[in-house]
């Protein structure tokens, strides 16, 4: 867990840390402050084990890693599916509209 | 012998050459100097005149198009918000279609573990461009895709 505390420790990370955050930014922002709270309550040592969840939660979020891996899974399937026959024609894709993303 | 050769010599015609046309021939004159620069001051006079009435135009319809466009703004969002919860449902269906035979695997979820876990179960989770164009022809993909880069 980078970025709670820095390997070594000065007046210029305590200075620098507070620059990169998603306090400011917006979308990550609950699930930041869920878990900084946490590791704020628990400590590094217990924190990690405890808010293991929030520490999830907060780097799906973060890197929408999940989301991506659940587009990669399915496209696989799809592309499986298609290439051994059982999808044709127009049940191939589900296209949606252009203008509703 | 030197008699008897008789020499022709260059010479004017007779009564000499006509006299040379140098002198200067003005175009003629259909307007003074003051006479146009009225006409011009009154062109131009009038030319802004209907200019400006053009402007005024223009710049009335421009306002009659910007509030048509205010006036529908909120229905295209509308509707656009619209077929996006529609396609949200139907990408769902397709997903429960599609992955009914990957062992493991739920509806919502990266086989079975929740995207976002401290969140209600029944929190609408919003897709990525790649989930919510996962079950999409690749040629729509692209053309959505592009239509991002260059917006």
């Amino acid at each position: 867990m980078q970025g709670i505390s820095p390997f070594l420790r000065s007046p210029f990370t305590d200075i620098t840390g507070c620059i990169t955050s998603h306090q400011m930014l917006g979308r990550c922002q609950k699930q930041e402050m869920q878990m900084m709270d946490c590791m704020e309550a628990y400590g590094l040592e217990r924190g990690m084990k405890k808010c293991g969840d929030f520490i999830e939660d907060f780097r799906e979020c973060h890197n929408l890693r999940k989301q991506y891996s659940r587009f990669l899974a399915m496209r696989k399937e799809r592309d499986r599916q298609i290439a051994a026959g059982i999808l044709k024609d127009d049940k191939k894709y589900v296209s949606p509209r252009i203008d509703s993303y | 012998m030197a008699d008897a050769i008789i020499r022709k010599q260059d010479l004017p015609p007779p009564g000499g050459y006509k006299p040379i046309p140098y002198k200067r021939i003005p175009a003629k004159q259909f307007f003074s100097g003051y006479a146009m620069f009225a006409g011009y001051i009154g062109i131009t006079a009038a030319g802004l005149y209907l200019y400006n009435l053009n402007y005024k135009q223009i710049k009335k319809d421009e306002v009659e198009m910007r509030s048509a466009k205010m006036a529908i703004y909120p229905m295209l969002l509308a509707e656009r918000d619209r077929e996006y919860l529609k396609q949200l449902r139907k990408n769902r269906d397709a997903e429960a279609e599609l992955m009914k035979d990957v062992p493991g695997w739920e509806v919502g979820t990266y086989y079975g573990e929740r995207v976002y876990k401290n969140l209600p179960p029944d929190t609408l989770v919003e897709p990525i461009f790649h989930e919510y164009y996962a079950h999409a022809d690749p040629k729509e993909w692209y053309r959505r895709a592009y239509l991002k880069l260059l917006s």
